[in-house]
């Protein structure tokens, strides 16, 4: 069973990785279909279309997205992010892989498997803060599973691997904005 | 109930069934609101207790008030009487001032030994309805006073209260997320864990004693099951990936709950001692959050399988799933009733609002409007329901009644607090 969960995982990446940013229209459009509310769509909209704008710009300037303030915080808490794998950033409510992050993806694949052929890595899913907790939980699970099994089909080895979801527990950044938000959808890369 | 309280019934007269007196709860629109009045508590001892004589007027108005039967007043006697009087209380002077409704009591506090007596009169038609007397230690004061406020709307609505009972939750106020109880009006809070980590979804035993929850203590966020009476926490589901929204079956024989060791979060059950995990959807998207039907052959649950997260029903073993929730976009947190007719849950609505729903989808209510609030969790007897509000300072935990009104910061003092989950009994 978890075998072949992982085997179409993997297919789906690849096909991703083909397909460029098309690969999870199934989702969004079924989505759109529960979404009838004027309210709830002014929540969802700004946040898609800044996180849309930030994916359009060229890589460095997802690297750049990267707060101080979640180094910061990360050091504050007891594992230390990785300092040579970036971290990955999602839309609101989803846990596909943007551009961005399949090629930030990447460049971690890279580092994994020639810098730091030993290390092991726990992958943390994060979300922001408008989700409830408990749904967060599991979608930070499936955040840090998504990038786990990229990470998998761009070669490094699943046993180096492992995730956990922190839900909004443990946010990057202060603040309730999309600017704070977006900083808080994340799956970062720890040394276990 | 402690075995070492004494519960003496005094049965003066045949207590009448005030109920069939054409009394109704006041809730329903139309009705006369009755008036109810808390004379002081008098003291049997030679020098009153007048800490003690507060706490018994501000228990019963609290817990009267709250039940929404009566509108109830602290009031100085009418006129000064004599512990003597207590059985006899002349109720005239209570009736010309409009009072349908009079509790007297009295007490005593001899070092530990606490009496208390407490009385309920129908003053319009001059009969004693409730007499009880109790005996114990002092730090049970409040409990006595809510059990009887528990005879009160037993005897007055035919369905006893719920004020003895209890509410964990989970509180911050350390900077972590702690687990902890308290009476169900906030007070006697109580810490469980003080592990240092993130603590959360506290939900009680069925019959009280014990809680089960998630714990990061150990790294993973593993299910965890606990005495109240006890501090060891014994681990339930310790599975790779998370152990989540675990919540006891009605019978407590068994736990649902959310595990993700398969893929995505699914819903699964698991004997009470943790063995045996039976897995109940199948899905791609994501399942948490279990909440049994009362009479433990249903499970609600939340899933994003149509891409964003709604409320569904299915039988106990996984079968005849269904969508509950089909407004709003981002329906979560169900909990279903103590009578089974309804289901609590939470609306992401810009902010989260606090909404009922009856089991067949019909009759989708909202029930709050101000800040955000969110988990609610049902009282035993289905009249109030617990949840987390972030309004005015900070988050704190509130109490309303099963329609949204009399909505009332239960939780003492500033700080952080969430995930309420009231006790079954």
């Amino acid at each position: 069973m978890k075998r072949r969960v992982l085997t179409l995982l993997a297919a789906i990446s690849l096909a991703a990785l083909v397909l460029g940013g098309c690969a999870n229209k199934e989702v969004v459009k079924s989505e759109e279909a529960v979404v009838p509310k004027a309210a709830e769509s002014s929540v969802a909209a700004p946040a898609k279309a800044e996180a849309k704008a930030e994916s359009a710009k060229p890589v460095e300037t997802a690297a750049s997205l990267d707060p101080t303030g979640a180094k910061q915080a990360a050091k504050a808490a007891a594992p230390v992010a990785d300092s040579s794998l970036e971290t990955v950033y999602f839309y609101f409510d989803k846990s596909d892989l943007r551009q961005d992050a399949r090629n930030v993806l990447s460049k971690n694949a890279e580092v994994l498997l020639k810098a730091k052929p030993n290390a092991k890595i726990q992958i943390e899913g994060h979300c922001d803060e408008r989700g409830s907790s408990e749904y967060n939980l599991a979608l930070g699970d499936r955040r840090a599973k998504s990038s786990l099994q990229y990470l998998i089909t761009l070669g490094v080895k699943a046993d180096r691997l492992s995730t956990i979801s922190y839900g909004k527990e443990k946010p990057a950044v202060q603040g309730n904005d999309e600017a704070a938000w977006a900083k808080n959808r994340r799956a970062e890369f720890v040394a276990k | 109930m402690r075995i070492y309280i004494f519960l003496l019934i005094f049965l003066v007269f045949p207590v009448t069934v005030f109920a069939q007196n054409g009394y109704v709860e006041v809730t329903a629109p139309g009705n006369h609101l009755l008036k109810l009045a808390v004379d002081a508590p008098v003291s049997f001892d030679a020098t009153p207790n007048p800490v003690s004589a507060r706490e018994i007027s501000d228990v019963l108005v609290f817990d009267i008030n709250m039940s929404g039967i009566a509108a109830a007043e602290g009031r100085d006697q009418l006129p000064p009487q004599s512990v003597t009087t207590l059985a006899d209380t002349d109720l005239n002077p209570w009736k010309n001032g409009g009072y349908d409704l009079l509790i007297r009591s009295a007490y005593s506090i001899k070092g530990e030994e606490l009496t208390v007596e407490l009385r309920l009169f129908d003053v319009q038609n001059s009969n004693l309805m409730v007499a009880k007397r109790y005996l114990g230690r002092t730090g049970e004061l409040r409990r006595f006073v809510h059990t009887f406020a528990d005879e009160v709307l037993l005897d007055i609505t035919g369905t006893k209260g719920c004020f003895t009972s209890r509410i964990a939750y989970v509180t911050a106020q350390s900077g972590n997320k702690e687990i902890a109880v308290m009476d169900w009006d906030g007070h006697i809070p109580l810490p469980l864990t003080k592990n240092g980590s993130i603590n959360m979804n506290p939900d009680f035993a069925p019959d009280g004693r014990e809680i089960i929850f998630t714990s990061y203590k150990r790294g993973n966020p593993d299910l965890y099951r606990r005495a109240l009476s006890n501090t060891a926490e014994i681990p339930l589901s310790s599975r790779n990936g998370l152990n989540i929204t675990g919540t006891w079956s009605p019978d407590g024989g068994k736990i649902a709950l959310a595990l993700s060791k398969d893929g995505d979060a699914e819903i699964y059950t698991i004997a009470k001692d943790g063995t045996n995990p039976i897995r109940l959807t199948i899905s791609q998207a994501l399942e948490v959050y279990p909440a049994w039907s009362p009479d433990g052959k249903q499970i609600a649950f939340v899933s994003d399988r149509l891409g964003k997260p709604q409320i569904f029903i299915m039988d106990a073993d996984g079968g005849n799933v269904r969508r509950l929730t089909t407004s709003g976009s981002y329906n979560v947190n169900p909990r279903w009733s103590p009578k089974g007719d309804r289901i609590a849950y939470t609306r992401s609505m810009g902010g989260f609002q606090i909404f009922t729903i009856r089991a067949d989808g019909s009759g989708d209510t909202q029930l709050t409007s101000e800040g955000n609030n969110e988990n609610p969790s049902w009282s035993p007897d289905g009249r109030f329901i617990t949840f987390s509000s972030k309004r005015g300072n900070g988050q704190g935990l509130y109490v309303m009644r099963a329609d949204g009104s009399g909505q009332t910061r239960v939780s003492q003092g500033k700080g952080s607090y969430s995930q309420p989950a009231w006790s079954r009994n």
